[in-house]
């Protein structure tokens, strides 16, 4: 069964011309195109320009006709003539060459009412100098619009050699096509055969890839637009018409495998994507790192081109990614510990649940953070954390450690001083006190060092609790920098779209059909075998 | 917790902040230490005896033997002595003088020319002639006249420049009879009452050992006297007695204890009656004579010395060595090496004072220590008191000379601490009752 492919996409940016012939064709296409938008803004000259460059360039008839047609609304006869005539010359078997043939010969005829009026023009005076030769008076058939402009059309086959015929809607109101049948309101505007370039008028088409060797016919609709080029290939072994499909999504990059939910072959394309595609029903899986997997299904008609936009939503988790200015650090995340990262190394990276975190981080010699860290969904947060240097206790613990001292000893000697005081009161109470008695020195100095003791030891502990509480430096703290995406082991790193806010999208969105004539990505998820496509 | 820590730290603090309080503890102590004057060898307390005339007492000091002469300390009768001595010229002048190891006191001293107050006999000497050198508060001095062997033994000692001993004794009233003694010469006299002349006394020859005299020993008994002469190393203490007068008769001799006699002192002990007691000490024990049994043996030739030829009561009580926590170690203490009657609580009747220098007190050995017992009569005698210095310390040997000079209405305890070079007035007793203790005492 023969099958005639027809699509469209819309970003001409994503679809790059793969070959010269692409290449080519992408060229008439730009030329056309640049020609159609200054006609359309009232730039004939500008247009008639480019046109005529385009045929420099790409010599297809459809540039002088739309050159002519330039010319003609400069009310330049004769170069509009000029041109027509070579349209027909270059194209005798024109499909509407009666129609330009008319318009020659109405042209022709306003000019020559203008040289005959002319030479009825009144002297204007004696004085009035040598007389002017009078400039003719054209009147140029009215009616051209935008939709004027010829558009060309490529039909090719595989194999090439295919015989075409192609049917205009002649009457708006006309039944659509079916082949064998009467079809009223509808013109067969042309029969040829694969490949064809053709410039055809605006309107709507049916072509028809007729029986072919062991293929069987098959037909397409396909609307011309002015000034475009619009490109039909049909793909004669698949038996079925081609659908086309583009999914696109909120997160461009994003991995589309089609009917491959094991991944077991290469990935269909990266959003935004789309090419031509079997009809029927598919299962998209559409997966990039950071995102949860989203696995759609979307039902293709054959020829019917349709746009899929998924919504990926973020994993709930994130990754922070730790480095630091210290040679060392322990990193722990709600208590647990997560991991040493290390000058020179890669910087450490914890997997967390999406949310804020107590995150601590410790390091020798350094001050431990303590603070909480909000963790992206689906994104790493590079956190970069300034390990500050503990403030030098040595000091502090000397004059801890000497007050301790004193303090120790104010303490035995106050002990002992009162413990000798104690035997000479018992001494005295026992009638045996002398007054020389060594103690009373003894436990006058006793009382006396302790004083002291305790009053360096409590100055020295003031200044060492001073010196333990007083810290100048800054504590340790983290800077988070702006979120990065999940690496793609399979490419670059993907670009989040921007997250546009209100009523949330539809998950598949099946977009219009664009006019303009885009090329792309022509390889079926299922792999080889000849294909008929087109794309506008 | 931790708060109470705090507030026992704050509590200790304060307390300890207070060193003014060993300023309180120590103002007023209950012991009082003569200051050794500068002039004096160390052993200052070797010996030490009290005189009393009227409200002046006097303590006199003497020093180490051979080495240094003694010095006097006023008393007063309050409890605020003197603690520099006012005259540390005994036995110091340029003329010869041997201080002897034991000292006499005189409250009244009849001079060759006049009645002295506060005199002391301190040894033998010259003062323009030879003789036993009393020297008293004013300065002079004067010489008892010596037996021709005491003579010749202190003539030859001062020609060999060796150093000579003639101990000495008072009966402890205010006008002494004093006891002499030359143990080198085997000599033994006595000054009666007021007289500058001596009187011998007729030393058995078969008792005549090298210790004799070595001890003394005066007991008043009404107006006559008991004379004992102690021969510590055979253990005899000889006795006679007078009437007052010059003569004086053998009345027997004490012995049996090893070492009897190692010091001799006389006081007014027992209670019932005015005479005053023998207190002998032996190597263990130390025994209370009364004084009036002995002034009644009859006079005798006997040589047999032993306490079996003593009447009925005569030997009013032998008591040891007592101890307590801080004073231990009785059996090497030298119970008995210094002996002294003193009225500690005032009641009229003397408590016997034991030194024991070479006691351990506080784990310091020979610290020393003096022990006080209260002997009413044969069957009441108690340990009632023991004192050491608060400062004890290893080799201070307290109690190795005692005296207990009069303080108006008490006696108190004299101790010499020559290991220390101290004396120590000990202000307070045990026995004194609530009231009479002044303001040294609790």
């Amino acid at each position: 069964m023969l099958a005639l492919g027809v699509g469209s996409v819309a970003p001409i940016a994503l679809a790059q011309p793969r070959d010269p012939a692409a290449k080519s064709l992408e060229g008439i296409r730009a030329q056309m195109e640049k020609g159609q938008g200054l006609y359309v803004a009232g730039n004939y000259a500008g247009a008639a320009e480019v046109f005529e460059a385009g045929y420099a360039t790409y010599p297809y008839s459809a540039f002088l006709f739309n050159a002519g047609v330039c010319y003609q609304k400069l009310n330049d006869v004769d170069r509009a003539l000029a041109k027509f005539k070579d349209y027909l010359r270059v194209d005798p078997s024109a499909p509407d060459a009666d129609k330009v043939n008319a318009r020659i010969a109405a042209l022709e005829a306003a000019k020559s009412a203008a040289a005959a009026a002319a030479v009825v023009v009144p002297d204007a005076g004696a004085d009035a100098g040598p007389p002017q030769p009078p400039k003719p008076a054209v009147v140029v058939p009215s009616g051209d619009d935008q939709n004027a402009m010829k558009s060309l059309v490529v039909i090719e086959t595989e194999p090439d050699g295919a015989p075409l015929r192609i049917y205009q809607r002649v009457e708006a109101a006309a039944l659509p096509f079916k082949l064998g049948a009467v079809n009223a309101g509808w013109k067969d505007v042309l029969a040829t055969h694969a490949p064809a370039n053709l410039t055809l008028d605006v309107g709507h088409y049916h072509v028809v890839v007729e029986k072919f060797r062991d293929f069987n016919a098959s037909e397409a609709d396909m609307d011309v637009s002015p000034g475009h080029v619009h490109q039909l290939k049909a793909n004669l072994s698949q038996g079925a018409f081609m659908a086309f499909l583009r999914v696109s999504a909120n997160v461009i990059g994003a991995h589309v495998w089609v009917d491959d939910q094991k991944k077991e072959h290469s990935e269909w394309g990266e959003t935004p994507h789309g090419e031509l595609i079997p009809g029927g029903r598919h299962n998209v899986l559409v997966e990039v790192p950071g995102f949860e997997p989203l696995l759609t299904q979307v039902e293709l008609q054959h020829g019917e081109q349709k746009e899929l936009d998924v919504r990926l939503s973020r994993v709930n988790y994130g990754v922070l990614r730790f480095d630091s200015n210290a040679p060392e650090i322990k990193v722990k995340v709600d208590d647990q510990p997560k991991g040493v990262w290390r000058s020179g190394e890669e910087p450490l990276d914890a997997r967390i649940d999406s949310g804020s975190h107590k995150v601590t981080v410790s390091s020798d010699g350094r001050k431990t953070f303590e603070g909480m860290v909000v963790v992206p969904r689906g994104q790493i947060s590079p956190v970069h954390v300034k390990m500050i240097p503990k403030y030098p206790r040595g000091p502090a613990w000397t004059q801890a450690i000497v007050g301790a001292a004193f303090l120790g000893a104010a303490i035995y000697v106050g002990t002992e001083s009162n413990r000798l005081h104690d035997q000479l009161q018992a001494d005295r109470s026992a009638g045996s006190l002398e007054p020389g008695d060594s103690r009373i020195t003894r436990g006058r100095w006793f009382a006396v060092g302790a004083d002291g003791g305790f009053a360096i030891a409590a100055v020295l502990g003031g200044i060492a609790t001073y010196n333990f509480i007083k810290d100048p430096l800054p504590p340790s703290s983290v800077k988070s920098d702006k979120p990065l995406e999940f690496d793609d082991p399979m490419k670059a790193r993907p670009t989040a779209r921007l997250e546009v806010r209100g009523p949330k999208p539809l998950p598949i969105v099946e977009r219009p059909k664009s006019r303009s004539l885009e090329f792309g990505p022509q390889a079926t998820s299922s792999g080889g075998g000849l294909f008929l496509g087109g794309k506008f | 917790m931790r708060a109470s820590y705090c507030a026992a730290l704050l509590a200790l603090a304060s307390t300890a902040c207070s060193w003014s309080r060993f300023d309180d503890v120590s103002n007023n102590a209950p012991v009082v230490v003569l200051h050794k004057p500068g002039s004096m060898k160390d052993g200052f307390g070797q010996s030490v005896t009290t005189a009393r005339n009227k409200d002046q007492v006097e303590v006199l000091v003497g020093g180490p033997l051979g080495l240094s002469g003694a010095a006097v300390f006023q008393l007063g009768l309050s409890d605020q002595p003197s603690t520099e001595s006012n005259d540390s010229a005994y036995c110091t002048g340029g003329e010869p003088c041997f201080l002897a190891s034991s000292l006499a006191g005189f409250g009244t001293a009849t001079g060759p020319d006049r009645v002295r107050p506060l005199c002391f006999a301190v040894g033998a000497g010259t003062v323009g002639t030879e003789g036993i050198i009393v020297r008293c508060s004013d300065g002079s001095e004067y010489p008892l006249a010596m037996p021709q062997d005491a003579k010749e033994v202190f003539d030859f000692a001062r020609q060999q420049n060796q150093f000579e001993d003639f101990p000495l004794a008072a009966d402890g009233t205010d006008n002494p009879s004093v006891l002499a003694a030359t143990p080198t010469g085997k000599a033994a006299w006595f000054y009666p009452v007021g007289s500058l002349k001596f009187s011998e006394l007729a030393i058995p020859k078969v008792l005549k050992d090298d210790s004799i005299g070595t001890k003394l020993a005066v007991v008043p008994v009404g107006d006559g006297r008991v004379y004992a002469v102690a021969a510590p190393d055979a253990g005899h203490v000889l006795l006679w007695k007078s009437d007052g007068s010059a003569t004086s008769s053998y009345i027997g001799c004490l012995g049996g204890p090893p070492h009897l006699g190692r010091a001799l002192a006389s006081g007014k002990v027992t209670r019932g009656d005015d005479d005053a007691d023998l207190v002998v000490s032996d190597d263990v024990n130390v025994h209370v004579l009364d004084g009036r049994a002995l002034y009644n043996l009859p006079a005798t030739t006997s040589t047999d010395c032993s306490f079996g030829a003593l009447p009925a009561g005569a030997l009013v009580n032998s008591f040891g060595c007592g101890s307590n926590r801080s004073a231990t170690d009785c059996a090497n203490s030298g119970f008995g090496a210094a002996l002294a009657v003193g009225d500690l609580d005032g009641d009229g009747d003397g408590e016997v004072i034991v030194g024991a220098p070479n006691m351990t007190v506080r784990e310091e050995k020979r610290a020393g220590a003096v022990l006080v017992y209260d002997v009413e009569n044969s069957a009441d005698t108690a340990f009632a008191d023991i004192r050491f210095l608060s400062d004890a310390s290893e080799g201070d040997v307290l109690g190795t000379s005692l005296t207990a000079p009069h303080l108006g209405t008490r006696d108190v305890i004299v101790a010499g601490a020559p290991g220390a070079t101290k004396v120590a007035i000990f202000y307070c007793s045990a026995l004194l009752g609530a009231g009479k203790a002044g303001g040294r005492c609790p």
